[in-house]
């Protein structure tokens, strides 16, 4: 599995954070050694109303069809989790393909690289002056 | 006629749900006491603080029925809503959320870190120094 593909994940859920979860379409952030860190995709529209997180990006219909995805998605870089490289969270990794629905263009995995490094600045300043727990 | 009976129904519903409240004093959609949930210094959690929710009539009938079909009080209805728009204000505010799998590391060595297919010294870099920081970042989810 390499870094800056669209895999089929077991998410984990909120309710369940332990466990693997619902099947979805995660990208990989990053790869080290046996295990991966995945930011969750999701087809569920963000409500209009509703100030977008800043670690959300949205791939419209034709962006999303050419990453081999039938609808619009919500990608969340600021919705991770690290997962060991197994068939336990990665139903499809003993198959042929290994569950990769698609790779992404280098420039794209560019813009999600320095999107999520942004993200990681802004988590630690506010675990600065909030404290580990935020 | 039916249209009006709706609303005035749901007018008295409403009216009902505020009046019961401990505090006899019904308050604006800004309640002039802030963190109602707050601990006095030592003493009891305080109780709920009264809003008024003005609404025009169709909707509140709407409403209504929303809330009958789903066994609920107006109130409830309306208070549930308004907690889940609330979390999601909050999840808008948290910068990154991690779910960390059971027996996965704490560290990682740079070196570690799989080099994307053409990617440029300087964004491996970048991703290096970001799998440092995530491997790290305690399970918050």
């Amino acid at each position: 599995m390499v870094p800056g593909a669209f895999v089929r994940v077991l998410f984990p859920t909120h309710e369940k954070p332990h466990r693997p979860g619902l099947l979805h379409i995660g990208y990989v952030v990053i790869t080290a050694g046996p295990e991966a860190v995945i930011a969750y995709t999701t087809s569920q529209p963000w409500p209009s109303t509703m100030p977008m997180p800043m670690g959300a990006r949205y791939f419209a219909a034709r962006e999303a069809a050419r990453l081999n995805q039938s609808r619009p998605f919500l990608m969340r870089l600021d919705q991770l989790a690290k997962l060991p490289m197994t068939r336990r969270w990665f139903p499809d990794l003993e198959q042929p393909g290994r569950g990769v629905i698609a790779i992404a263009p280098p420039a794209l995995q560019t813009d999600l690289t320095l999107l999520a490094v942004e993200l990681g600045r802004r988590h630690r300043e506010l675990v600065e002056m909030r404290g580990p727990s935020a | 006629m039916v249209t009006w009976s709706i609303a005035w129904l749901a007018i008295a519903c409403i009216w009902h749900h505020i009046l019961p409240m401990p505090q006899a004093h019904r308050q604006s959609a800004t309640p002039k006491h802030a963190a109602p949930h707050r601990r006095a210094s030592g003493g009891k959690p305080r109780g709920k603080v009264a809003i008024t929710l003005r609404l025009d009539a169709d909707r509140a009938a709407r409403l209504q029925a929303i809330a009958a079909a789903e066994n609920r009080s107006l109130t409830n209805y309306v208070e549930t809503a308004l907690l889940r728009d609330l979390a999601r204000h909050e999840e808008a505010d948290r910068v990154i959320t991690m779910y960390v799998a059971p027996g996965t590391r704490s560290t990682v060595r740079p070196e570690d870190v799989v080099r994307a297919e053409g990617e440029p010294d300087e964004i491996y870099a970048q991703r290096q120094a970001l799998a440092m920081q995530l491997w790290s970042m305690p399970d918050n989810a």
